[in-house]
């Protein structure tokens, strides 16, 4: 059944017959093709669809469109006036409200109707306000400032041209976030194209042989266009060149539940479903293994023929003599830790799009990925298509976090849908799946002993790891020696050893997720620094301070360490908290608590080594006085694109506004390793810095000749070439161009960077993971507050100092750490995936909790600056080094609170209450025992 | 994750609606439809038409009566967060729809729908994959209770915030079939079947709720929830109390999230008379954890669950008798 529906949509009435059924979200972005309104979730649990009608905010994924006769809704489209962005959209972009920008549209439209009704609001009410939309960007510290702003009616102007001043060091919004605040932006579920809709067949079953996968049937229905299975690609893809074991879609086996099987192409959704249903899937069921211990119990069912122990990889590494290390040491304590696995949630679903012309054999894909390079290889190696016939774009990403850098299977097994039907074809997954895709962080089980002197002087480490791994191997080797790499550099320990095990599992796969491999072992390490410290009668702050580096260092692994910014971050949280009046002194069930955390700023060998170097950035310049920059490097919300606009206009001396961004189309832009390890800002940077030097040298040579002066003599600032120690105006910024130009027309330059060799780790196996030229540092402090009666805990306040190296955009950097530590509350205080027999129970944003607005507290950043001699104008690593202190500074500061010590993540209510009764139960029990006769007094 | 097909009907009075009931068996009546719309996303029943009951006049007023409150069964929860009659005669009711979801579902749902909220479990909030996957369960085309395989009866969760603060405050119900209207209390709209916890028959319709307006009545609602938005309750607590010198003179305590229906507690008439002190909390304590029956039908453990409502239930019990 049908309706003829008349409403007013952003200020304008139109009419449209519309199914019954039909969803608000799908009206406003499919028949009114107003793709600002994101869908973020399977209904009702996001908030990214947020809109108003008739002024009330409503979730556009609930609402039947047929109901909003004679409504009057308005969308992101529809509040700014005139092409210039509302109070609110100016405030979201100055106060870096919008990161990815994905959840923006409805955090604003939320907003928006906050504001109509209440002009003043205070902190608790706008948290309120928005506490139905999810943001994994901000930790909603930014986005409560710009509402604040919105409503004090003011502008800062931050988005003002400012062509004299630096570029460099400035808090600068993003320079996409115009298209963020506005509904403008458009991710790959946006984009426009007449394309089938593909649909993936998942497996049932946890682990199976296939006896048979019958799509004759979904074949044979009408407006279905392709229908692909196993049968159609015989090669395995992975991210790591020693562990392809991941077929797109199942061939011979099933793995876990919610793996690809098969895949279908139709005309619409309700056909490619029912062609869903037609298949025939035909197994016999295997033994299943879901948890570690299962997969590696003795005669357990090997997943994978040449892992017949279920281990991926093993990793036993000693530097230093740790059984010396144990003997001198006046306290040995040793504890085990469980962390619950966790994974991305990023807003924006899993989506993608492909286009392949048969007569040119030639492959488009747009897709939500953080890496193009890596994608571009693996669907050239599946679909056996050559390089060159191959273009990767990407669109707008609305959060990535680790989630995207392997090649996910539904990308390719979305191209192979295309190259069968010889057309084009979308494929949006639903929030279910983008969870079943995962690649969370692993369920990891931890072992850990440390010795320290009676001064708390750390003298040995060992540390034992096991990691859930999931069916495929991915990233598995990586995190796994991660754990182990980054033990080190953080502090001085003379002797450090780990065994690490990498399990395959009848569970999703996991992979890289912030702070890829160290968070869970940090927060082993500090939680077991505090029981000892309180052991010793020491201050959790001096016991830090007693283990410093001094930098320039190498560590017992190989890890150069050349600035080292923890002692100053250390005196910053420290002084910033209040801690000395806080620490034991609070009342009871209110704590606080401190640790600190550190990370690389990008790997230092890149996973495929081609021996090109490991970055590289174009640059050029025309008639119009415009640089264009050109970077494979992928901006997926954390700003890359604004940090290389920024690095050619400091260098040039030119105003922000000359600089364009070109990034992440293989057709245009340069190869780049893309964004994962916190890469892009270190390399990217250096390689933008030498690019943009080279093309300042062409116009130096120039106004040179014009000016008629040594080049080494020119000074470039503020558009303008001057002659050191010469007086009068020199050459415009045009007027140099135009001189450069009339030597050879359009001048194109390159950058390059690539780390030494001294940088790409120690000589062991598997010693690259975990080199870089630099570390960031952290340290941070938690207040809670525990309510013993119900196990809740609230986060009243976080401090945090980040040392960044330069911090290039302050602004960017204060919103990167405190969507880290962020995330780590997440972590620590609700987020868990949960599986029952392979099946998730958590795949919807309502089972997986990521905190609202309503909990998360005030994040308080410090930036440090301790200028790495190699950093990009020294600037280090800003957006992962901050997210494993927060799990251990949450541990100490309920320890402080009510005396309990969580060794399992996340410390939910019910872990705690479970915590009070044991410790009732032991407390009892000794009084018995003591009030026994014969007991000693 | 599109719609099943339906038919939309958008009665305006309400002898239509109940024309509509009688022309679409099976069908079902559409509020605010942030629950029902969001199952029928999941692949969770199929109707053949949703009767749209907003347009109805009088279902969405709140009005005061003689000595009770009558508020309409589709006054929105936004509404109900902020009504001046609600904060003034039934503040716990305000209380308990302010922590419901979030702001953009409070404007659209329904005390009725709220009320009327279909039953929660890990086991079938779940995608249609999800659940075919797992062999459906006893709430909905499968022959087996996930939570508990041994027993015959469908254990999800009731998970209405409105309700035990309703029931605490002895509140009835305003049913309709189309030929006679009545009231009747709220708990026996209520029994203790996941798959079947709403006693309405086929043709009725909740129409409204009267609150008694009961002067020295004080009453709160309190949810134990992970985060502060969004989340069902794990426990949800009403208490209302009445007291009189230093002597309780009446008491009732709900408790919504455990079982398959809000929860009435029994034999709190056995506390009346009484001073409210630890011995008398301690009491109220036991009375929750023996009355209320948490499963496995959340993330979070059962008995975990039960301990939350038994210490939100003594919190209450203090702060309104201290009040």
């Amino acid at each position: 059944m049908s309706t003829i529906l008349t409403l007013t949509l952003n200020g304008r009435t139109r009419t449209d017959l519309v199914a019954d059924n039909l969803l608000l979200i799908d009206y406003l972005r499919d028949t009114a093709a107003l793709k600002g309104t994101k869908r973020g979730c399977d209904g009702g649990e996001c908030g990214a669809c947020t809109v108003l009608v008739d002024g009330e905010p409503q979730h556009a994924c609930l609402t039947l469109a047929a109901r909003c006769e004679g409504r009057r809704i308005e969308t992101i489209e529809g509040i700014g006036q005139h092409g210039r962005l509302s109070p609110l959209q100016q405030a979201f972009r100055d106060k870096l409200g919008a990161q990815c920008g994905f959840c923006t549209p409805g955090m604003i439209m939320a907003a928006e109707a906050l504001l109509r009704r209440s002009a003043h609001p205070d902190e608790a009410d706008i948290r309120a306000a928005l506490s139905g939309n999810l943001c994994r960007c901000t930790g909603y510290v930014k986005i409560v400032e710009a509402v604040q702003e919105a409503a004090r009616g003011c502008r800062t102007g931050l988005g003002q041209p400012q062509g004299l001043a630096h570029a460099i060091g400035r808090s600068l919004p993003l320079i996409d976030t115009v298209e963020k605040v506005t509904g403008g932006a458009a991710y790959t579920a946006d984009l426009t194209a007449q394309a089938l809709v593909g649909r993936i067949f998942r497996s049932p079953y946890a682990h199976a042989e296939i006896l048979e996968v019958d799509v004759s049937a979904a074949r044979a229905l009408s407006g279905v266009l392709a229908v692909v299975t196993g049968a159609d690609c015989d090669s395995a893809f992975g991210v790591l060149p020693i562990s392809m074991n991941e077929p797109p879609l199942a061939r011979e086996r099933v793995r876990y539940r919610g793996e690809p099987v098969a895949a279908v192409a139709a005309v619409d959704s309700d056909t490619a479903e029912r062609a869903l249903q037609l298949i025939q899937f035909r197994v016999r069921e295997l033994p299943a293994c879901f948890t570690s211990q299962e997969a590696r119990a003795p005669g357990a069912v090997s997943l994978h023929e040449n892992s017949p122990d279920n281990v991926l990889r093993e990793v036993h590494d000693e530097f230093g003599d740790v059984k010396a290390g144990f003997e001198q040491a006046a306290l040995v304590r040793e504890e085990r830790y469980q962390c619950a696995e966790v994974v991305h949630a990023q807003i924006e679903p899993h989506a993608t799009l492909a286009q392949y012309d048969p007569e040119r054999q030639r492959l488009t894909v747009w897709s939500v990925t953080q890496v193009p390079y890596y994608l571009h290889l693996m669907l050239s190696r599946c679909l056996e298509l050559d390089e060159s016939r191959i273009r990767v774009i990407k669109p707008f990403i609305g959060g990535g976090f680790g989630a995207r850098v392997e090649v996910l299977n539904f990308e390719v097994v979305n191209a192979l849908l295309a190259r069968a039907a010889g057309a084009t074809v979308r494929m949006n997954l639903t929030r279910e799946e983008t969870f079943l895709t995962h690649r969370g962080r692993p369920q990891t089980d931890i072992r850990l002993k440390l010795g320290m002197s009676a001064e708390g002087r750390l003298t040995a480490a060992e540390c034992e790891v096991v990691q859930r791994g999931g069916a495929y191997a991915g990233y598995g080797i990586v995190t796994i020696l991660y754990a182990g790499a980054l033990l080190h550099a953080l502090y001085d320990i003379p002797a450090v050893k780990y065994d690490g095990y990498r399990v395959y599992t009848n569970t999703p796969p996991c992979g890289a997720m912030r702070g890829h491999g160290s968070v869970d072992v940090r927060y082993a390490f500090e939680s077991l620094l505090d029981t000892m410290a309180e052991e010793l009668g020491l201050d959790p702050f001096a016991l830090r301070r007693v283990n410093l580096l001094a930098a320039p260092v190498q560590t017992g692994n190989g890890i150069v360490v050349n600035s080292y910014g923890l002692p100053q971050c250390l005196d910053r949280v420290q002084e910033a908290s209040g801690w000395h009046a806080k620490k034991g002194r609070l009342p009871a069930g209110t704590g606080i608590g401190m640790a600190c955390s550190h990370y690389v700023s990008g790997a230092g060998k890149p996973i495929h080594r081609t021996g090109e170097p490991h970055a590289v950035v174009e640059m050029r310049l025309d008639f119009d006085g415009g640089i264009t920059v050109l970077t494979g490097a992928a901006d997926i919300g954390q700003g890359s694109s604004t940090v290389m606009a920024q690095i050619a206009a400091e260098v040039l001396g030119v105003d922000l506004g000359r600089i364009r961004v070109i990034a992440a189309d293989s057709a245009l832009t340069p190869k780049d390793n893309g964004s994962y390890s916190s890469r892009v800002t270190f390399m990217v940077g250096n390689a933008a810095i030498d690019a943009a030097r080279r093309l300042r040298d062409v116009l130096v040579q120039a106004a040179a000749r014009r000016l008629d002066a040594d080049p080494a003599q020119i000074e470039c600032f503020a558009e303008r070439f001057t002659v050191a120690g010469r007086e009068g105006a020199g050459l415009a910024f045009r007027e140099a161009v135009a001189a450069a130009l009339a030597d050879g027309g359009s001048i194109s330059t390159k950058g390059t960077f690539t780390v030494p060799l001294e940088y790409q780790g120690g000589r062991h196996r598997g010693g690259a993971v975990g080199s870089t030229m630099a570390l960031s540092y952290s340290a941070q402090v938690a207040e809670v507050e525990v309510d013993v009666d119900t196990g809740m805990i609230r986060v009243r306040k976080i401090w945090v100092a980040h040392d960044c190296g330069r911090a290039l955009n302050p602004l960017a950097v204060e919103g990167q750490v405190q969507g880290a530590v962020w995330m780590g509350m997440g972590q620590a205080l609700g987020e868990e995936t949960r599986y029952d027999k392979g099946l998730p129970l958590h795949a919807s944003l309502l089972g997986y909790r990521v905190p609202s607005a309503a909990e998360s507290p005030p994040i308080e950043v410090h930036i440090v600056e301790c200028l790495d001699p190699n950093g990009p104008f020294g600037a280090k690593e800003a957006s992962e080094g901050s997210l494993a202190g927060f799990l251990p500074a949450l541990a100490n500061a309920v320890a402080d609170a009510v005396g309990l010590r969580m060794s399992e993540l996340p410390i939910t209510p019910d872990r705690i209450l479970e915590a009070l009764t044991r410790r009732q139960r032991d407390m009892r029990q000794r009084e018995l025992r003591l009030a026994a006769p014969g007991a000693p007094s | 994750m599109t719609l099943p097909e339906f038919r939309l009907l958008r009665p305006s009075n309400l002898s239509e609606v109940f024309a509509a009931r009688r022309a679409y068996p099976g069908a079902r009546l559409l509020a605010g439809g942030t629950d029902l719309v969001a199952n029928l996303r999941h692949g969770i029943g199929r109707a053949p038409a949703l009767i749209d009951i907003t347009a109805v006049p009088g279902l969405g007023d709140i009005a005061e009566e003689l000595s009770s409150l009558r508020i309409g069964a589709a006054v929105t929860l936004e509404r109900l967060s902020n009504d001046p009659l609600i904060a003034l005669h039934a503040p716990a009711l305000a209380q308990a729809a302010r922590q419901i979801a979030g702001p953009a579902h409070r404007t659209l749902a329904t005390l009725g729908g709220n009320l009327c909220l279909d039953t929660r479990c890990i086991y079938y909030n779940q995608s249609a994959w999800w659940r075919q996957s797992n062999g459906f369960c006893l709430k909905y085309r499968g022959e087996r209770c996930h939570v508990a395989p041994e027993g015959n009866r469908c254990r999800a969760a009731y998970s209405g915030d409105t309700a035990p603060a309703l029931l605490a405050l002895g509140a009835t119900v305003e049913l309709g079939d189309g030929t006679e209207t009545g009231w009747v209390d709220l708990e026996s709209m209520f029994q203790e079947d996941g798959a079947a916890h709403l006693r309405l028959g086929d043709s009725q319709v909740l129409l409204g709720v009267r609150v008694p307006i009961r002067s020295g009545l004080l009453a709160a609602y309190e949810k134990a929830r992970l985060r502060g938005a969004m989340d069902f309750p794990l426990a949800g607590v009403a208490v209302a109390l009445r007291r009189e010198e230093d002597r309780l003179a009446d008491l009732r305590i709900a408790v919504t999230g455990t079982n398959s229906r809000p929860v009435l507690l029994k034999d709190c008439e056995a506390l009346v008379g009484r001073s409210i002190d630890e011995k008398a909390l301690q009491q109220i304590d036991s009375l929750v954890q023996r009355q209320v029956k948490p499963m496995r039908t959340t993330l979070t453990p059962a008995h975990s669950r039960r301990r939350m409502a038994a210490a939100l239930a003594v919190r209450l019990a203090r702060r309104l008798w201290g009040r």
